[in-house]
Order: C-alpha cells, then sequence, then structure tokens
C-alpha cells in the first residue's frame, strides 16, 4: 500500500517535471529575422549592390541570415539570434556605406559646379 | 571620458581574465575598429554612433570575460567592430554632407556674387552708353549746329555775294538804260546824264513837251531804282540871248525837270535844281550843232549814298 502510495507520488512528480519541460520548450523565444530582413531590403533599395564596399557587407548580411534561420531550424535558436544581430549589423553597414558613396558623388558633384561657375566666371 | 573609462576598464579585466583564454578574432578586428573610429572624425561628427560602438565593445568585453570561447562573445565582438564602421561611415556621411552644403552655400555665393558683378557691370555699361549716347548727342547737335552756321554764313555769303552781284548788275543795267536816253558820263562829280534841251522844251520855254515826259519817265525809271542817291538838276543855254535871260530860263527848266522827277516818286530833298545859264558850254556856240548840244539838261547822280542836298 505504502509502494504504492510513492509509486503515486513518483508519477506525479514527473508529470510535474514533464508538465514543465513541455511549457518551457513551449516558452521558448521564436526566432525574430524581421529586422535582418527589413535591413537587407533597405540596402537593396538603396543601391548597395552598386557599390562594393556596400555590396559585400549586403552579401555577409544574406549569408548570415541564411546561417541564423539554419540554426534556428536546426533547433539552435539562441544561436541563431545571436546570428541574426549580424545580418542586421551588416545590413546596416551596408546602407550606410551606400549612402556615403552617394554624398560623397554629390557633394564632388556640388564642387565641381562651384569650380566651373568660378571657371566660367573669371 | 567615462566611456573611454568604461572600455578600458572592461578591457583590463578581459586582459586579465584572457590570460589562460585566447582573443577571439572578431574582438581584436573591434577593438582596432573602434581604436580608428575614436582617432578619427567620428569622435566630432558622429559621437553618438561612436558611443553606441563603444557601448557594443563594452558589452562584447564583458561576454569575453564571462565567456571567452562563446559564440556570444565572438557575435557581440564582431557586432561591436560593425558598430564602430558605422560610425565611421555616419562620420563620413556627415562630412559629405556638409562638403555639399557648403559647395552649395559657395555656389550660392558666388552665384550671387556674380549677379551683383553683372548688374554692376550692367549698371556700369549703361551708363557709359548713356554718357556716349549724351556726348555723341552734344557732338551732334554742336556739329549740326556748326553745319547750320557754317551754312548760315554760306548763305550770308551767298545772299551778299548775289545782293552784290545784283546791285552792281542793276547798276549797270541802269547806266545801259540812261546811255539809251542819253549822253551818260562817269565824272568825278558823279554820274551824268546828259539830255538834248531841244528833246525838252520849245525854244525859249520851260515846260516839258510830251515827248520828254516819255523820255523822263524812262529816266526816272532808272533813278528810282537808285533812290536814295542825291540828284543835281542843272539847267543849260547857248549864248544867244542874254546872260540874265539864259539863267532864269536854265533855272527854269530845270525846275521844271526837277519837279517831273518828284512828281514821279523821287524823294524830294534829294533833288536840287540849279540853272547855270549859258556859262558851261559843252561845245562851240558859233555853229547851230554847237548851240544844239550847248542847249541841254544834266542830271548829274552823286556817287555817295544818302546824305541830302543842302
Amino acid at each position: 500500500m505504502k509502494n504504492d502510495h510513492q509509486s503515486g507520488s513518483l508519477s506525479f512528480v514527473l508529470a510535474v517535471v514533464a508538465g514543465a519541460s513541455m511549457v518551457g520548450c513551449a516558452s521558448a523565444p521564436p526566432m525574430r529575422t524581421e529586422s535582418s530582413t527589413s535591413g537587407i531590403r533597405a540596402a537593396q533599395e538603396v543601391g548597395a549592390e552598386k557599390v562594393p564596399q556596400a555590396a559585400l557587407h549586403l552579401q555577409l548580411a544574406k549569408e548570415e541570415l541564411e546561417r541564423a534561420k539554419k540554426l534556428g531550424a536546426d533547433g539552435d535558436k539562441e544561436q541563431g539570434s545571436s546570428m541574426l544581430l549580424r545580418a542586421q549589423v551588416d545590413a546596416e553597414l551596408a546602407v550606410a556605406l551606400s549612402r556615403e558613396s552617394a554624398e560623397r558623388t554629390e557633394a564632388q558633384a556640388a564642387v565641381g559646379r562651384v569650380n566651373q561657375l568660378l571657371q566660367e566666371n573669371k | 571620458m567615462k566611456m573611454n573609462t568604461l572600455v578600458i576598464g572592461a578591457a583590463c579585466a578581459a586582459l586579465l581574465s584572457s590570460c589562460a583564454a585566447t582573443v577571439p578574432l572578431e574582438l581584436t578586428n573591434a577593438r582596432e575598429a573602434y581604436r580608428r573610429a575614436s582617432n578619427g572624425p567620428a569622435a566630432q561628427v558622429a559621437p553618438a554612433e561612436l558611443h553606441v560602438a563603444n557601448q557594443a565593445l563594452a558589452q562584447a568585453e564583458l561576454s569575453f570575460q564571462k565567456n571567452p570561447d562563446s559564440y556570444q562573445t565572438r557575435d557581440l565582438a564582431y557586432v561591436a567592430g560593425r558598430k564602430s564602421e558605422l560610425a565611421t561611415a555616419t562620420a563620413s556621411i556627415n562630412i559629405q554632407q556638409a562638403k555639399e552644403a557648403q559647395a552649395k552655400n559657395d555656389f550660392q555665393t558666388a552665384q550671387g556674387k556674380i549677379v551683383k558683378d553683372t548688374k554692376e557691370d550692367l549698371n556700369q555699361t549703361r551708363t557709359a552708353l548713356t554718357a556716349a549716347e549724351q556726348t555723341g548727342a552734344a557732338t551732334s547737335v554742336a556739329l549740326a549746329a556748326s553745319e547750320r552756321s557754317g551754312n548760315l554764313s554760306a548763305q550770308q555769303l551767298a545772299a551778299e555775294k548775289a545782293a552784290r552781284i545784283a546791285a552792281e548788275k542793276k547798276a549797270s543795267d541802269a547806266q545801259m538804260a540812261l546811255a539809251k536816253l542819253g549822253s551818260v558820263k562817269d565824272e568825278p562829280r558823279g554820274m551824268v546824264i546828259t539830255l538834248s534841251g531841244s528833246v525838252l522844251f520849245a525854244s525859249n520855254q520851260s515846260v516839258l513837251l510830251p515827248e520828254a515826259r516819255t523820255r523822263l519817265d524812262q529816266v526816272v525809271a532808272v533813278l528810282l531804282t537808285t533812290r536814295e542817291r542825291n540828284l543835281t538838276i542843272e539847267g543849260h543855254t547857248d549864248s544867244q540871248g542874254t546872260d540874265a535871260n539864259n539863267l532864269s530860263l536854265s533855272q527854269r527848266r530845270a525846275d521844271a525837270v526837277r519837279d517831273y522827277i518828284v512828281a514821279k516818286g523821287y524823294q524830294a530833298d534829294l533833288v536840287k535844281a540849279t540853272g547855270l545859264g549859258e556859262g558851261r558850254p559843252i561845245a562851240d556856240n558859233a555853229g547851230p550843232e554847237g548851240r544844239a548840244n550847248n542847249r541841254r539838261v544834266e542830271i548829274v547822280i552823286a556817287r555817295d549814298v544818302h546824305a541830302s542836298n543842302p
């Protein structure tokens, strides 16, 4: 009778642990790829593919996004999420480098216009 | 300062803890990237981005202290390195934007100066043009005035010349006309027209014959063209008869001619009549032809213009 009682208590504990572990699995944060994806899209929209250095970081961002997705798919969502940070920051850098290139071109053009104006009106 | 202290502290801690652990390549790169960014223009023109990079590097260093070989440390270090590059890129963007803004400002300034200079040049050109036009106009006016003056002078000269020629022709014509009417001689006392007494008067009479009037009309017409000159009408007789009679007859005859000339319009005070009798013969009274020549009336036209007869 006593063994039955002990056996019932053990079953309860196991059930609680199992339930708890199931709850734990269900509450693991899902991998958020939105920031990385939108960052990559933004880099493409500003023409990062046409700027060599920006294109490099855009490519890195894409590869890191794919690696993160694969890690998540393999069950390593934490490492996948960490990898997404890399994808996101490379996409941001691709955008910045594209803008820097465009601003440099516009600044040079503006300076050129000034020089031309001064040259033509010497 | 606070940022640097934090990073240095984290780096020292990492150094101490890394005696046993190898620093991941990502962290080494991140440190170098941050060093470059903080030594570059980002510190001045992109401090916010540099601060973010600093925090990211500190987070990586802390992670390195806890888990030197973990993927978290490598990923955080990777992100920290990229954040430093972002700070550098943002600094470059800000610099290029400032450069572009300065260039645009320079362009506007240069353009404004050019417009201003152009306006000034235009105004100067307009002023010069106006002055040139005024000078030109003044010159034209002066030239026109000069031309007019020259024309006027030329016209005056021409008019004077024409008047002189006309006057000379008039005198010549008058002389020729008088020559047809009687004897005309140019003597020191003036031009002398000699009319035959037999043409003007009947014998021993002082009344002008009709034919004489016609003849005198022609003479008067000529005299009226020089009406401003003094005339002296002289009556002369031959030597027949007494001197007194001849003198009286010559005076009456001179008066008759004078009256007729004045009646025809010659100014009375310019005409004087004088009877000289037989005292100034021009031919021999011995023969009938000589006596006929001596019976005469002479009209002396003074050389000088004006000067009324006394």
